[in-house]
C-alpha cells in the first residue's frame, strides 16, 4: 500500500479525528472502500440507504472532498502499523428506543438525529481508537431493542469483547430491562467480557427518572463500568468507546474466548482492498 | 356508515425527478454524487452510473407497461384478476377449454409479473393475485371502518411501541413522514394490533405497512395486503413472541445455501460469519429496508404471486451475485460491506430478478414446506431452552 498516494487523505482524517474528539483519541477510521458515498447529511433522507449496515463512515467529511475520498484505500494500515492491533466485538443492548443507534452514529460518525430509524435485527459498523501504543479496531454490533428481538440477541453477544448496556434515564422500564441484560451477560457472555452501562439521555434532566446515584451503586455490585451519556449532546459518548478499549485485555493469543484476535493488519487489509475496489 | 377512512386515498404523488447528464460530465462521473427522489418518493443518493440505471429502468418499466396494455386489448381487461389455476384445482368446475385458457393464463401471467408490475397496475394486481381480495370480501364491507373506529382512543404495550416507532419509519419521506402519513400508517399498525394479538405490533412490520401504502394508496387495502401476507404469504409466526417462524425462515436459509451456494457458504463458515446476521433483516422488512424502492416492489410482485420462496430465491441470489468477491473476504465487517453495497446499489432490479430466477433454479413451495417441517422441532427446542435458561437466572437472582 502506498503511503504517498494515501497522504492528503490520511491527514484530513487525522485532523478530523482530533476534531471530533479533543484528546484526539479517534485516529483514523476505516475508509469505505466503495465509490458510493452517503454523506453525513443525507443518512435522515436515506429510507433505503441507512438501515442494516451503516458502517465505516468517515468522520463528517465536508460533501466536497468525500467522494474523492473513495478507491481502495485502507487508512487502518497507514495508523498501525508496527502497533498492537486490536480487533474487539462489542454489542450494544439495551430497550427499544434508549438509544443505542444513536450512541452508534454519534461515535462513528459524530452525527445525532432526532428521529433514527429503528433497528430490525442487528446493524453493523466499525471504528478505530488508538489507545497508548495500539490501536483498537470495534466492530460494532447494535442490536433491535424490542423485546421479542431478544431470541436473536446471542447470536449478536457470542464471541463479543465487549458490551453497552443502554438504558434511558428517562424510563425505570428501560433501567429495569438493562438489568436483565447484565444478568443474561454474566450468565451467557463470555467471562472476561468488558460491560458499560450507560445510562442516555443525560440531557433529558427534567424527564429524569432513574437516579445516577441508584445506577452506580447497580452497577459497582455488578462490576461494570458506568457512566451517563448523551448522544444528542455528545456527552461521554466517546469517552465510552475509549474506556472500554482501555480496559479490553491485552496480548490475547490468536483465537481465544473473549472474542479478539490480534491481526497483522497491513496484510488483511492489501487482501480487503484488492477484492472490494 | 362509519367516516370515509375506506375510501381515503392518499393524497401523494411524486415526480421523480432524475436528472439527465451530458456527456461532457461523464468523464469525471466518479467524483460526482446526486441526491434525487425515486418513483416511490425516497430520497437516493449515488453517483451518475447509478441515475443512468435509474433511467434505463424507468424506460423498462414503461415499455413493460405497453406490454400489459397490449395483453390486456388481447384477452380483454381485467383478464389477470381471473381464476388462477390453483384456485380451480381447488374445485372450481370450469369448462376444459376455459381450463386451457386459465392455464395459459397462469403460465404468462407468471412469466408476465417477474418481467414487473407496472405500479399504476400494482394496486389492483397485488391485491387479487395475492389473496387479499378473498380475505376482505369474507367480511363486512365496514370491518375496516368499524375496527379503526373500535380501537381509536385505546392504549395498549403495542400502540405505545406503533407511537414511538412512527416518525421512525422512513424519516424524511415526503409523505410517511408528514402528520397525515403518521396517522394513516397508524390506523394500519394500530388496526393489525387488534385483529391479530398474538402478533400485535412487530418493529419491521412499521416498513413493510409503509411500503404497502405508497404502493396501495388505499390504507384499507393496504390494511389487507397487511393481513394477507402474514396470515397468508409468509410463514406462521414471522413476527409473533419469539419470532420462531423468522428463526425457522433463517435455518433453511442457511441449508439452502450449503445447497445452492455450497463455495460461499462453507467460506463463510470459516470465517465464522452466519448469515443471519445479514439476513434477518432482510426476511423481517421483506428487503423494504436494504433493496432500493422499485427494485424491492418487484421482489414482492413475486412474492404475492409465487409466494414466501421468493424471499429465499432472492437472498440467494444476493449471494450468489457476489460469490467471487465474498471469496476473498476475509473479515466478517468485509463481507457485510459487500452485502451492504449490492443491495444498496441494485437499482437495476432485472439484475437481481435474473440470477434470482435463472441462476439459483428451481424450488418448489412444497420442498420449502418440508424443510420447513424439518427444522420446526429444532428451533422450538431452542427457544425453549433458551427460555428456561433465562428464567433460571431469575431463579438465582432472588
Ligand atoms: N434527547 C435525547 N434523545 C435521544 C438520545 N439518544 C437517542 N435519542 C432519541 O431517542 C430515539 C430512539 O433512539 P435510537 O438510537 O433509535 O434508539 P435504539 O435504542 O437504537 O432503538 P431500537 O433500534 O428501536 O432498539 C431517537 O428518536 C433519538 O433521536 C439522547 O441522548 N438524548
Ligand atoms: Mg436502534
Amino acid at each position: 500500500m502506498s503511503r504517498m498516494l494515501l497522504s492528503p487523505f490520511v491527514k484530513f482524517l487525522f485532523l478530523e479525528g482530533v476534531e471530533q474528539n479533543q484528546k484526539g483519541e479517534v485516529v483514523s477510521e476505516k475508509q469505505n472502500k466503495y465509490k458510493h458515498r452517503f454523506p453525513s447529511s443525507s443518512l435522515y433522507l436515506l429510507p433505503h440507504i441507512s438501515s442494516i449496515f451503516l458502517c465505516n463512515f468517515s468522520l463528517h467529511p465536508p460533501p466536497s472532498i468525500s467522494s474523492s475520498l473513495s478507491g481502495p484505500a485502507d487508512i487502518d494500515s497507514m495508523a498501525t502499523i508496527g502497533h498492537n492491533n486490536l480487533n474487539a466485538k462489542l454489542v450494544l443492548l439495551g430497550d427499544m428506543g434508549a438509544g443505542k443507534s444513536s450512541l452508534v452514529l454519534r461515535f462513528v460518525k459524530g452525527q445525532f438525529l432526532e428521529f433514527q430509524e429503528s433497528t430490525i435485527g442487528a446493524a453493523f459498523f466499525s471504528q478505530t481508537l488508538a489507545v497508548n501504543d495500539a490501536t483498537v479496531k470495534f466492530e460494532i454490533w447494535d442490536t433491535a431493542g424490542q423485546e421479542r428481538y431478544h431470541s436473536l440477541a446471542p447470536m449478536y453477544y457470542r464471541g463479543a469483547a465487549a458490551a453497552i448496556i443502554v438504558y434511558d434515564i428517562t424510563s425505570t422500564e428501560s433501567f429495569a430491562r438493562a438489568k436483565k441484560w447484565v444478568q443474561e451477560l454474566q450468565k451467557q457472555g463470555n467471562p472476561n467480557m468488558v460491560m458499560a452501562l450507560a445510562g442516555n439521555k443525560a440531557d433529558l434532566e427534567d424527564k429524569r427518572k432513574v437516579t445516577a446515584e441508584e445506577a452506580r451503586v447497580y452497577a459497582e455490585e455488578n462490576g461494570l463500568f458506568f457512566t451517563e451519556t448523551s448522544a444528542k449532546t455528545a456527552v461521554n459518548v466517546n469517552d465510552t468507546f475509549y474506556e472500554i478499549a482501555k480496559r479490553l485485555p491485552r496480548a490475547q493469543p490468536a483465537q481465544n474466548p473473549a472474542g479478539m484476535v490480534l491481526v497483522d493488519r497491513p496484510a488483511e487489509s492489501s487482501q480487503a482492498a484488492s477484492c472490494c475496489s | 356508515m362509519f367516516g370515509t377512512q375506506s375510501t381515503r386515498d392518499i393524497s401523494f404523488e411524486f415526480q421523480s425527478q432524475i436528472p439527465n447528464w451530458r456527456p461532457s460530465i461523464y468523464t469525471r462521473r466518479a467524483n460526482i454524487t446526486v441526491k434525487f427522489q425515486d418513483l416511490y418518493g425516497f430520497t437516493v443518493e449515488g453517483n451518475v452510473d447509478d441515475v443512468n440505471v435509474l433511467n434505463e429502468v424507468r424506460e423498462k418499466v414503461r415499455q413493460q407497461g405497453r406490454v400489459w396494455w397490449a395483453l390486456e386489448a388481447n384477452k380483454g381487461a381485467n383478464w389477470y384478476l381471473q381464476p388462477q389455476i390453483s384456485s380451480i384445482s381447488e374445485g372450481i368446475a370450469l369448462k376444459s377449454s376455459l381450463k386451457l385458457s386459465a392455464l395459459t393464463n397462469t403460465i404468462t401471467l407468471k412469466r408476465l409479473i417477474r418481467k414487473g408490475i407496472p405500479p399504476v397496475l400494482r394496486p389492483k394486481v397485488w391485491f387479487s393475485l395475492s389473496g387479499a381480495a378473498k380475505k376482505r370480501s369474507t367480511v363486512p364491507e365496514s370491518y375496516y371502518n368499524d375496527l379503526t373506529k373500535a380501537v381509536e382512543g385505546k392504549v395498549t404495550a403495542a400502540t405505545r411501541q406503533i407511537d414511538h416507532d412512527l416518525p421512525r419509519t422512513f424519516p424524511g419521506h415526503p409523505w410517511l413522514d408528514t402528520s397525515e402519513g403518521h396517522a394513516t400508517l397508524r390506523r394500519v399498525l394500530v388496526g393489525y394490533s387488534f385483529r391479530d394479538s398474538d402478533v400485535g405490533y412487530c418493529q419491521g412490520l412499521n416498513y413493510v405497512a409503509a411500503l404497502l401504502l405508497l404502493v396501495m394508496k388505499t390504507e384499507e387495502d393496504a390494511f389487507w395486503m397487511l393481513a394477507v401476507l402474514l396470515e397468508n404469504v409468509l410463514v406462521n409466526d414471522c413476527y409473533t413472541n419469539n419470532l420462531s417462524g423468522c428463526h425457522v425462515e433463517q435455518r433453511v436459509f442457511k441449508d439452502l445455501l450449503a445447497k445452492k451456494c455450497p463455495r460461499i457458504a462453507a467460506h463463510l463458515e470459516a470465517l465464522e460469519f452466519d448469515v443471519s446476521l445479514v439476513a434477518t433483516e432482510w426476511f423481517l422488512c421483506l428487503f423494504s429496508k436494504s433493496l432500493p424502492s422499485e427494485t424491492a416492489l418487484r421482489v414482492w410482485d413475486v412474492l404475492f404471486n409465487e409466494g414466501a420462496k421468493v424471499l429465499f430465491h432472492v437472498a440467494l441470489a444476493i449471494f450468489k451475485m457476489k460469490e467471487e468477491e465474498l471469496l476473498l473476504a476475509h473479515q466478517v465487517g468485509d463481507v457485510i460491506n459487500i452485502l451492504q453495497k449490492t443491495t444498496h446499489h441494485l437499482f437495476d432490479p432485472e439484475e437481481l430478478l435474473t440470477v434470482a430466477f435463472d441462476k439459483i433454479g428451481s424450488m418448489t413451495t412444497n420442498t420449502i414446506s418440508k424443510q420447513r417441517k424439518k427444522q420446526e422441532p429444532a428451533v422450538m427446542a431452542e427457544l425453549d431452552q433458551r427460555l428456561r435458561r433465562l428464567n433460571s437466572l431469575n431463579e438465582d437472582d432472588k
